[in-house]
């Protein structure tokens, strides 16, 4: 569903927010009800206190005045009285029992014609009788109006048999009639809105501290710790994640030393046979026992390169990259001369960077020998800062990489399948090593299928 | 050969195989070997061995190679080749800052051993009429400083300019011996102990390589001239800084 966020924080506030609306408008809703009440009853009660200035003006009146004296009256709007001879009210519509309820006919019927103003003339006993206690059917009669529409129509029998019909439509009720309701309205979902907001981020904070922390665990596993702080169940969390940080580093750190010591430990016996070697007789043998034990020192440096982490030790100093970089291609010219059309170096003649010049030759050499034995070529590339980043580039003509090993050869004692058993060998530390020393210079080694085919190593600096 | 001038070398390793092994290889190769075990032993041999040459483990039980080499150099100048830990850069860099002559990483192949050892020997031979030059812990020439120790090389700013092994070894070759025009045979011989198979074009290459770091116009170069007849010369007033001045 699109409408469902991806996010926590996103979620919980679309949940509180609909809460908050559905309250809103039921509250709204109630609101609106009573008003709805109290404007009827308002309207009742003004009809009512009309009937009763009509009803007494009409008594009062002399019959031949008592049409102007009637018109005179000020009638809110919706209500008309006319005098007639026939009662209008009998045999209309019922009224119906909650309008009824309003005007609280039944408990004491229409209100009656104020007491102490009842005699200037002598009143008949008709008007005496309904002075006591006016009687529906004989004094008034009242009905619904026609189409069950709000008000009623009430006849009054005046002393002298005249009839007063009063023809009453209430207005209908406006419940949602307010000019600061829609600001009110909007002002307080904007403000709820904002605070739910505000507050769903606050709390889903921590998640996203967590999982920084966890990314930085990623890269380096002796990150700085999180801070135990907050609410209990995130102070929970991150004492747990920190437990969890530390024994992931002590595991780490006694592999380091395991490989460190093996390392250490075989240099012994690696200079023995070495000399062994030198008084062999069948020159063949010795010379490729030589060639074999050159092999197994090589992997032995470069696991302890590894787990030395040497680039965290060496000092960083200013260094011209770009003569970093013809170096490198020099040296493996010089290591495989028959190579020396295959290595290139492009780029300026001189770029001064902050670095750790041992390591950083080493992870380039590495990238470079690699590409020579995968690639067939290594075409090294400067190019000068840009964005914040130089980029040092690599560049073969072999058959690249599938774009779904390419995070898994920077894995230790990774190595693709093939390469495994070629002649080319291979450490599967040549990567790692590389990323591991960029990465403790602030940069990355990442590696890309070159359109033109073969694949194109780049190692990224901070500027 | 005759065996009174063969030279005297003395080993000192605490691993018995590998001591008589090298003493074995050595000999055989034309050196007398003295081979001990530690430096306790090694203090003793020293007063009349008459060595030419220590080869020194550093990783030892006992007094450290590192001290051992230091006692050897206040007493006397004997050159010293050291067999340092691979990996153990901080132990080579303060083992060459004391005054040892050359190092070779363990686990280390014999015959380029042999070949510093001879290189070394040299060296020393060539100053036996005068007084041995201990090794230098830097040479100042044209702003450049080149740092044997640490096998560096800093430009004028003092940004480092990474340099081959080669290009290294030529450079410090020159700067032993400033205003000395050295033909390419003399500098193939005086690298030959750290290339594996030097030849003649390849200290053009490393000459032109060099030039091309140090902004020395090929067409006129200012620090490394080319000498009509064959031959390289550092054209520059090279200041030595010796290990003892500065040595921490």
């Amino acid at each position: 569903m699109r409408l469902w966020p991806s996010s926590l924080a996103g979620r919980t506030a679309l949940v509180l927010l609909v809460g908050l609306i559905v309250v809103q408008v039921a509250g709204l809703t109630i609101h609106a009800l009573d008003r709805v009440d109290i404007q009827n009853l308002a309207a009742a009660r003004l009809s009512a206190e009309r009937v009763r200035a009509l009803i007494r003006t009409a008594v009062f009146s002399p019959p031949a005045s008592r049409e102007s004296a009637v018109d005179d009256i000020d009638l809110p709007p919706g209500m008309t009285a006319e005098l007639s001879d026939v009662p209008e009210a009998r045999g209309g519509p019922p009224l119906p029992p909650p309008m009824r309820e309003l005007l609280r006919i039944g408990a004491a019927g229409p209100p009656p014609p104020p007491r102490g103003q009842a005699a200037p003339s002598s009143p008949p006993p008709a008007h005496r009788r309904m002075q006591l206690r006016p009687r529906e059917g004989r004094d008034y009669f009242i009905s619904g109006l026609e189409g069950r529409r709000p008000g009623y129509l009430l006849s009054v029998r005046l002393p002298d048999g005249a009839w007063l019909n009063v023809h009453a439509a209430l207005p209908p009720p406006r419940p949602w009639h307010s000019p600061t309701f829609l600001i009110a309205f909007i002002l307080m979902t904007v403000a709820a809105a904002g605070l739910t907001l505000w507050a769903v981020r606050r709390l889903t904070r921590p998640v996203r501290l967590l999982a920084d922390a966890a990314e930085r665990l990623g890269r380096d596993v002796n990150a700085a710790p999180l801070p135990e702080t907050g609410p209990s169940e995130v102070a929970t969390a991150a004492a747990a994640f920190n437990t969890m940080a530390s024994r992931i580093r002590r595991f780490v750190q006694d592999r380091t030393e395991m490989l460190a010591a093996i390392g250490h430990d075989l240099r012994t016996p690696i200079t023995r046979l070495r000399l062994r070697a030198e008084f062999m007789d069948d020159d063949e043998q010795r010379a490729k026992m030589l060639a074999d034990l050159a092999e197994m020192e090589k992997m032995i440096g470069a696991t302890l390169a590894f787990a030395r982490d040497e680039a965290a030790t060496e000092p960083a100093t200013p260094v011209d990259l770009a003569g970093l970089a013809r170096t490198v291609v020099d040296e493996a010219a010089d290591a495989a001369p028959e190579a020396t059309e295959k290595l290139s170096y492009d780029g300026p003649s001189h770029l001064t960077v902050r670095a750790r010049p041992v390591a950083l030759k080493r992870a380039l050499a590495n990238l470079v020998g690699n590409a020579l034995a995968y690639g067939g070529a290594a075409r090294v590339r400067l190019v000068p800062p840009s964005n914040g980043q130089i980029r040092l580039m690599v560049e073969d003509d072999g058959p690249g990489i599938p774009a779904a090993d390419m995070e898994r050869v920077f894995q230790p004692f990774q190595r693709l399948e093939g390469s495994r058993n070629r002649e080319t060998g291979g450490t599967g530390l040549g990567l790692p090593i590389a990323r591991n020393i960029l990465r403790a210079h602030g940069g990355d080694v990442t590696l890309a299928n070159r359109p033109a085919g073969g694949l194109v190593a780049t190692m990224t600096l901070p500027a | 050969m005759v065996m009174e001038a063969a030279p005297h070398i003395l080993v000192v390793d605490d691993d018995r195989e590998i001591r008589d092994l090298l003493a074995r290889f050595l000999e055989k190769h034309g050196l007398r070997v003295t081979a001990v075990r530690d430096a306790r032993e090694a203090r003793r041999m020293l007063p009349n061995g008459h060595f030419q040459l220590i080869v020194l483990d550093l990783m030892m039980p006992g007094e450290s190679g590192l001290d051992f080499a230091r006692f050897v150099r206040t007493t006397s100048g004997t050159p010293i080749v050291m067999l340092t830990a691979m990996g153990e850069e901080t132990d080579r860099i303060i083992g060459l800052e004391l005054g040892a002559d050359d190092y070779v990483p363990k686990p280390f192949n014999p015959r380029e051993l042999l070949a510093r050892i001879r290189a070394v020997l040299r060296r020393a031979g060539e100053a036996s009429d005068r007084k041995r030059d201990l090794p230098a812990r830097a040479f100042h020439f044209a702003g450049w400083v080149l740092e044997p120790a640490r096998r560096r090389l800093l430009n004028p700013d003092g940004v480092e300019v990474p340099l081959t092994g080669g290009e290294f070894d030529l450079l410090l070759a020159l700067a032993e011996r400033p205003n000395r025009v050295l033909t390419r045979d003399m500098l193939l011989d005086l690298l030959r102990g750290r290339q594996a198979g030097p030849f003649d074009r390849a200290i053009d290459v490393a000459v032109s390589r060099l030039r091309r770091k140090m902004e020395d116009d090929g067409r006129n170069p200012q620090v490394i001239k080319t000498v009509r007849g064959g031959g390289y010369v550092l054209a520059a007033s090279v200041e030595r800084v010796a290990v003892a001045d500065s040595a921490p």
